[in-house]
């Protein structure tokens, strides 16, 4: 009986320890990071497997508030060590507005790309606005750009069944990356393909401000625009804008869902195309840290397997996703700062 | 015996630690909730505001709340007080539920909302008697909002439609309005506000509209308790209606929806983000549990649309053709516009095109009222006569709108009208009840019977939504209630008495007269000012 009674103390007293120096551990060690985060990478922010690298290999927690990726700049930093935004063009806002970043760095890549269903896409096809090649569908930019100015009604296309005129749906250019990038894709293709610069952007504002004018409302997230494009049909999103990596992300994390809707929706990609480039800023000597923590090879694994972000090395064949090129073609560069600051201004 | 030692030791040595961290977590709140699902008992507790909508998922509220053992508060707003809540942080909330993401993206502009989801959708759409709508020629074709305004203008058609200003049912029909009145089929622009047709048209739609409310919900079942042809509403409130009427043996509606001019409701529930970890996994599992897919099988059964495929041959029966409702259909909503554009629009509803009010207030000067209730009332009353104020919640008063006070306490005290509805107006109008002094004792039928002779002076009255609105903080006298009821049933008009209970009022009073002209009482005894100005929402 009395060496059971020991046997209960030596328990206890492991118990205890253990379970103070956890305590001890988890109230020193790790440290948390608060900052603001395009919603495209929420899903990876909130992964499990990423929460659990972050804190036991780097002893860090990233907590975020969701923002667009021109929003985050001119956002209330009290208490915020990082950005990460989806573009060179935030960290340029950036560094005009504040000085040089304590620190910056790429984590990873995803191309802009159209989502669109099935009907829409099947008549753009018969329209030769996009092409179908190696199973992977692109879009004619010229012809497109064509349809959104003319007004084209939807019914021409041979879908009267949709109800006004043919527009791709974006977030919101001024605050939110995907949307400003598909500004650049129609400026540079209002520009006849040609790269845009300073000289020669005034010449396509009008008629890129006409576009957007038509716009109406535009959300300011590319994932609320992603989920409800998903959620409200072909008629109430025929086209919009977003990043690659979403599709692949939403069949990963939803199976079930994903596999329902999958043979209604399209990924178009533009010709030319466009990467987004999701760049890390550290806001003060604290957020630095987070850089190290996702450039993980095990994160950059997940962030590409789990949440499709285009990352070094990745193995885009394995996938097992069709209608994804390996390769992206035909890409085009991000215009300079002071250029991107004109289109912005002018959408404002 | 080991076993129950343990157990017990565990009992002793942990449970204080599970009981220290359940507590502590719970702050204190000034809201009452309007429904409360408990979940465990010492369990989280999750506050959602949410459009009124919702209030017909109340079944599956309450399975959530047993299943995740998340106690659920639900407080009902109209969407565009949802907006304003968010903008000014919504301290008070773990999570909001308006129906429609275009809300929450006013709203959130110091970004605390996360993990949207949108539970359901459903289209704002027409519900016309189904003879009537046969009689239109609406059966079996599409059916435009210029079909409909040809109606109204030939005075076949009239309906009922919540406030644009208030609630998103509203404010989506509205602006598909705009839209279809303009012809457009690209976005609406500032300029195209300023068209002196548009003006005359929209007008002429809008005088259509028999009655108004802050609600869609109340909407519904104040359609239900009254004899009306048509209400613009929600899709699964029609529903709703329908399965009501038709078990009471009535008519159902047929629903139209407008091709150029269509909204869908996306009913979004998200997180607010107040850095509490607890909430956040509260809200998580009930936002988990009700996007899982027998929940949302059964949210389908209440005639809402969800999941990604059409509705299911299951729920078919629900969504009744019959009742003209088209599952196949695709749904090709209008644009909504930029929010400069959309706040003008909703500006211009509110004080140019829909039909003018005529607002009697009667208002209680008893002696009770002395002090608190009093200074309460002055507050109140400056958020709806001041116009300033008014318009920051979009209350302002519209074009040839008519306000007239009546003070009240055993007998009628003074009667003021406002010349007109400009801003020095309505300032006189406040000036005089800020000057009056309570004394005395309470008859409210007296005043609400003198308020319905005034309106019944009105030869044009059909050219107003009139309401009166009642005040009153105690018990009444008795002595003129038949007088009164008597007077009201002779008089044969619809007119709402909406009140506002306050003090030790006797609802039961105010009940009976809500019933009487189909209106509804509004509980001011938390919070006067916000009860005058939801009132205000509904005329």
């Amino acid at each position: 009986m009395k060496t059971k009674l020991i046997g209960i103390a030596v328990l206890l007293a492991v118990i205890f320890a253990g379970g103070g120096y956890y305590f001890y551990r988890s109230q020193t060690a790790i440290q948390t990071l608060n900052g603001y985060l395009g919603g495209e990478k929420i899903g990876l922010f909130e992964d499990e497997e990423v929460q659990d690298i972050l804190r036991s290999k780097y002893h860090l927690k990233l907590n975020y508030s969701r923002a667009g990726s021109l929003d985050m700049v001119t956002a209330d930093f009290t208490d915020r060590d990082y950005l990460f935004p989806s573009s060179q063009t935030a960290l340029e806002y950036y560094n005009d507005t504040y000085g040089k970043s304590v620190a910056d760095e790429i984590i990873f890549n995803t191309p802009i790309v159209l989502y669109s269903h099935k009907i829409v896409a099947d008549a753009l096809v018969n329209k030769g606005i996009i092409t179908q090649t190696d199973g992977v569908y692109y879009a004619d930019m010229q012809k497109l750009t064509e349809c959104i100015l003319n007004k084209t009604q939807w019914s021409e296309l041979g879908l009267p069944e949709l109800y006004g005129t043919v527009t791709v749906d974006t977030t919101d250019p001024v605050r939110s990356n995907s949307g400003n990038m598909f500004a650049v894709l129609l400026a540079v293709t209002l520009n006849g393909g040609e790269t845009i610069d300073i000289n020669s952007v005034d010449k396509v504002l009008p008629e890129l401000k006409e576009i957007f004018s038509q716009l109406g409302y535009m959300e300011t997230s590319s994932s609320d625009l992603f989920s409800q494009f998903l959620r409200m049909g072909a008629g109430a999103k025929p086209i919009i804008a977003g990043y690659e990596n979403q599709l692949i992300e939403y069949a990963e994390e939803q199976p079930e869902s994903y596999a329902k809707i999958k043979d209604d929706i399209v990924i178009i990609y533009p010709s030319p195309a466009l990467w987004s480039t999701h760049i890390y800023i550290a806001l003060d000597e604290e957020g630095k840290a987070g850089i190290e923590a996702l450039s993980d090879n095990k994160i950059q694994e997940i962030a590409w397997k789990k949440h499709g972000f285009r990352t070094d090395g990745c193995d885009i064949a394995s996938a097992g996703f069709s209608g994804i090129p390996e390769q992206i073609n035909k890409v085009i560069h991000m215009p300079d700062y002071e250029t991107m600051k004109k289109i912005i201004d002018s959408l404002k | 015996m080991k076993k129950s030692f343990f157990v017990r030791l565990f009992t002793v040595i942990f449970l204080p630690v599970f009981i220290l961290c359940g507590c502590g977590t719970d702050e204190k709140s000034n809201v009452s909730a309007d429904a409360r699902y408990n979940g465990n008992f010492n369990g989280e507790t999750i506050k959602i505001l949410s459009g009124s909508e919702n209030k017909e998922l109340s079944d599956i509220l309450n399975r959530c709340a047993d299943k995740t053992g998340v106690t659920i508060e639900m407080t009902y707003q109209g969407s565009v007080d949802i907006m304003h809540t968010l903008q000014s942080g919504a301290e008070e909330y773990d999570a909001v539920w308006p129906a429609s993401s275009l809300w929450i993206s006013l709203g959130d502009t110091s970004h605390i909302v996360k993990y949207n989801s949108s539970v359901y959708t459903t289209p704002v759409v027409f519900g016309i008697r189904k003879s009537l709508a046969e009689n239109l020629g609406f059966v079996g074709k599409e059916v435009s909002v210029i079909d409909i305004l040809d109606a109204i203008r030939n005075g076949k058609l009239s309906f009922c439609m919540t406030s644009a200003t208030q609630s998103n049912s509203g404010a989506g029909a509205y602006i598909g309005f705009l839209y279809a009145l303009l012809g457009k089929t690209d976005t609406l622009t500032e300029s195209d506000l300023e068209s002196e047709t548009l003006k005359r048209d929209i007008s002429q739609l809008l005088s259509g509209i028999d009655r108004s409310s802050g609600s869609s919900d109340w909407l519904k079942d104040m359609f239900l308790a009254g004899d009306f042809d048509a209400m613009v509403n929600y899709e699964c409130l029609i529903i709703d209606t329908n399965q009501e009427l038709v078990s009471q043996g009535k008519e159902p509606l047929y629903v139209v929806y407008p091709a150029d001019g269509l909204n869908i409701a996306d009913s979004p529930l998200c997180y607010v983000d107040h850095g509490n970890t607890k909430k956040q996994e509260a809200f998580q599992a009930v936002q988990k549990y009700l996007l899982s897919e027998d929940v949302q099988n059964e949210i389908q059964k209440t005639g809402r649309r969800t999941g990604f495929e059409n509705v299911s041959e299951e729920n078919s029966n629900i969504f009744n053709k019959d009742w003209g409702i088209d599952t196949q259909r695709i749904l090709s909503p209008i644009t909504m516009p930029a929010e400069k554009v959309l706040t003008k629009a909703l500006n211009l509803y509110q004080t140019e095109f829909r039909k003018p009010s005529l607002n009697i207030y009667c208002l209680d000067f008893s002696g009770s009222m002395t002090g608190e209730g009093n200074a309460q009332l002055e507050k109140a009353m400056a958020q709806i006569l001041i116009q300033e104020n008014a318009e920051n919640n979009m209350l302002q008063a519209g074009r040839n709108e008519v306000n007239i006070v009546i003070t009240f306490s055993g007998d009628i005290r003074n009667i003021y009208t406002a010349e007109n509805s400009d801003a020095e107006s309505l300032e006189y109008l406040y000036e005089q009840i800020s000057s009056e002094n309570p004394h005395g004792g309470t008859n409210m039928y007296v005043a609400v019977k003198k308020g319905m002779e005034i309106l019944s002076e009105y030869e044009n009255l059909k050219d107003y939504t009139p309401a009166i609105i009642l005040m009153s903080d105690g018990a009444s006298d008795t002595i003129s209630e038949s007088e009164c009821t008597d007077y009201y049933n002779k008089l044969g008009l619809d007119i709402p008495v909406f009140s506002i209970m306050f003090g030790n009022a006797d609802s039961t009073q105010l009940d009976k007269l809500a019933e009487l002209t189909n209106a509804r009482v509004f509980d001011g005894r938390t919070d006067l000012v916000s009860a005058f100005k939801t009132v205000k929402g509904y005329n």
